[in-house]
């Protein structure tokens, strides 16, 4: 075996492990119907988010949602949990979060028990990857 | 509650008339005026109307309004600067079936009038970190008077038992059953509009059902549990009557003295399912009234019980149903109505049952159905106007309303809201029989009552 193909084994581990870690997330989450996660929305979500840009309920607007940092409204008055976060909003995360807010981020403010259903968490976080 | 918490107000009754009222004898003749949106809750919170009631307007609560006012009214979207101010106005159009005896107020005809019912002033909303208000003050169009009508200071606290939410609090009111947040009792309970100038429904009521409304000062603590097990007791003392008075309100109409000791009680599981909600309860209240006020006369006494349940059906809020019930069973002992002679049965009691349901599309389109039944036992003083000489009455009221704001995307919202309806009161049987109720030929259906109003608040 050469040089070159023993030092190509390792990266070729370490790059499958990259990427098969960045894609678990996404093996773990059903396929998502976003018509069916606008029905999520409207019946979980809508009362304390807007979908619409700039349009901050109790909660923040959920306008392009997806890949946002947390926190990052302006002039939105977040929870200090939420801000110390770091989050980034990735289907994973979101997929994290919702399923159950009050252990993904203890302290937060936001008075939602939990989606515990991963179908349904996975149409809604479809449905807001179309939201931009 | 919620954005725009609109809450059923019964006005200060019209109807009470001395001891009979005392002893329950709410008229519904002066049925409850429509009640209060509140479009301040609206702004503090940045959602919309429909967000805490269903319609979109009106005081039936959503789940999210059921926990806006079991927690004192003060949730926000956390910006500083907003008003707890609001108001309101209601003007509408009555017709009854046949003419009523008598003008139903000054400056009215024996039929179809049209009125200002009442325009009103609001105190609501977020006072302090955990201080809330829903104070109104109301101008009677009818009467031209002016006085406070319903009143709910709160003081809530959240935290957090075995790693449940816990929501403590007291409520300070001035009409028990103002302060609950289901809307199954008397006070916020269907239709949460009435005709003041028609008929609402029986004319004879238990003492929680309006009885005491405005006339009392009240303190109660409450629990929520886990956004579940809802637990609240309360006393009331009697205002005197130049506080009463002093508040606009008429002195001829005051119940009389509380006695010590005054209970109020509710008990209920709740469950928000997002999509979907139910409660179940119990509820009461226990007093006496002496009307007399004079140290040693003597006092008729009020045991209500109740049991009451409802149940939503929400989804994604394009179609929404309701089903809501409630049983109430008073018990009476009549001493000051005796001493007086204005009763002939030491004991007695009275049932209500309501049932009621209702379908709104879009939160725009609603429409609404109710059956009411008042029994009681035979009393030939008491009831010596009736010609069966009891109180029992029964009927249905239908609503159909358009409801065109108060959504997200609404003109003017918060600002604008507006609610246009048309409600049909029929009677079956009023005071006792559903012919020659009142001895001079006058039929149930008689009654029956026509109501068109347009309601709006801002």
């Amino acid at each position: 075996m050469s040089a070159v193909r023993r030092a190509g084994l390792p990266l070729l581990a370490a790059w499958l492990v990259i990427a098969g870690t960045s894609l678990v997330p996404a093996l773990c989450q059903a396929a998502g119907d976003a018509k069916a996660g606008s029905d999520v929305f409207a019946g979980q979500c809508a009362e304390c988010h807007s979908l619409k840009e700039g349009k901050n309920k109790k909660g923040p607007s959920m306008f392009a949602i997806v890949g946002r940092k947390a926190a990052s409204i302006a002039d939105f008055k977040y929870s200090d949990a939420m801000k110390a976060s770091g989050f980034q909003w990735t289907a994973a995360q979101i997929d994290a979060y919702i399923t159950l807010p009050k252990k993904a981020v203890p302290g937060g403010t936001m008075k939602f028990d939990g989606l515990p259903d991963a179908k349904e968490r996975a149409d809604l976080i479809e449905y807001l990857t179309t939201i931009k | 509650m919620n954005p725009c918490v609109k809450e059923k107000f019964m006005k200060p009754q019209r109807l009470l008339r001395g001891l009979a009222t005392a002893i329950g004898l709410a008229g519904a003749l002066l049925a409850s005026t429509p009640s209060q949106a509140v479009p301040s809750f609206a702004r503090q919170t940045g959602q919309e109307c429909a967000a805490c009631h269903i319609g979109a307007y009106g005081p039936q609560l959503t789940p999210y309004g059921v926990k806006f006012k079991i927690g004192g009214y003060t949730d926000s979207d956390g910006k500083e600067g907003k008003v707890p101010l609001s108001g309101m106005a209601v003007a509408s159009f009555t017709h009854t079936g046949k003419k009523q005896d008598e003008e139903p107020g000054p400056n009215t005809k024996k039929n179809n009038n049209f009125a200002v019912d009442e325009i009103s002033a609001f105190l609501a909303g977020k006072l302090a970190d955990k201080v809330g208000a829903f104070v109104q003050v109301t101008y009677d169009g009818v009467s031209g008077d002016t006085a406070l009508d319903q009143m709910d200071l709160r003081l809530a606290h959240a935290t957090n038992l075995q790693g449940k939410d816990l929501v403590v609090g007291l409520s300070l009111n001035n009409n028990p059953g103002v302060q609950d947040p289901f809307n199954t009792m008397p006070v916020w309970g269907y239709p949460y509009a009435g005709s003041p100038l028609g008929f609402g429904g029986p004319e004879t009521g238990s003492l929680i059902n309006g009885g005491l409304e405005q006339r009392v000062l009240g303190l109660s603590g409450y629990a929520f549990y886990d956004n579940s097990l809802y637990a609240e007791i309360g006393t009331y003392r009697s205002l005197s009557t130049w506080s009463q008075w002093k508040m606009g309100l008429g002195k001829g109409d005051d119940p009389g003295k509380l006695g010590a000791g005054s209970a109020y009680w509710r008990l209920a599981w709740f469950q928000d399912m997002k999509t979907s909600a139910y409660s179940v309860g119990l509820f009461g209240l226990n007093s006496s009234i002496q009307p007399d006020r004079t140290s040693g006369t003597p006092s008729n006494h009020y045991n209500d019980v109740g049991i009451d349940a409802q149940y939503q059906f929400l989804g994604t809020r394009e179609h929404v149903f309701t089903v809501q019930g409630s049983y109430l069973h008073e018990s009476q002992r009549r001493n000051a109505l005796i001493a007086a002679a204005e009763a002939s049965n030491k004991h007695g009691h009275l049932n209500e049952l309501k049932l009621n349901t209702s379908y709104n599309f879009r939160q725009t389109w609603g429409a609404s159905a109710g059956f009411f039944k008042t029994t009681g036992d035979s009393d030939a003083t008491l009831y010596s106007s009736n010609t069966r000489t009891r109180p029992n009455t029964e009927g249905g009221v239908f609503q159909l309303d358009w409801t065109p704001f108060g959504k997200e995307d609404s003109w003017g919202s918060p600002w604008a809201n507006l609610r246009l309806g048309a409600q049909y009161t029929a009677f079956s049987k009023y005071n006792g029989s559903s012919h020659n109720y009142d001895g001079a030929g006058r039929k149930a259906s008689d009654n029956d009552t026509l109501f068109l109003f347009a309601w709006t608040s801002f």
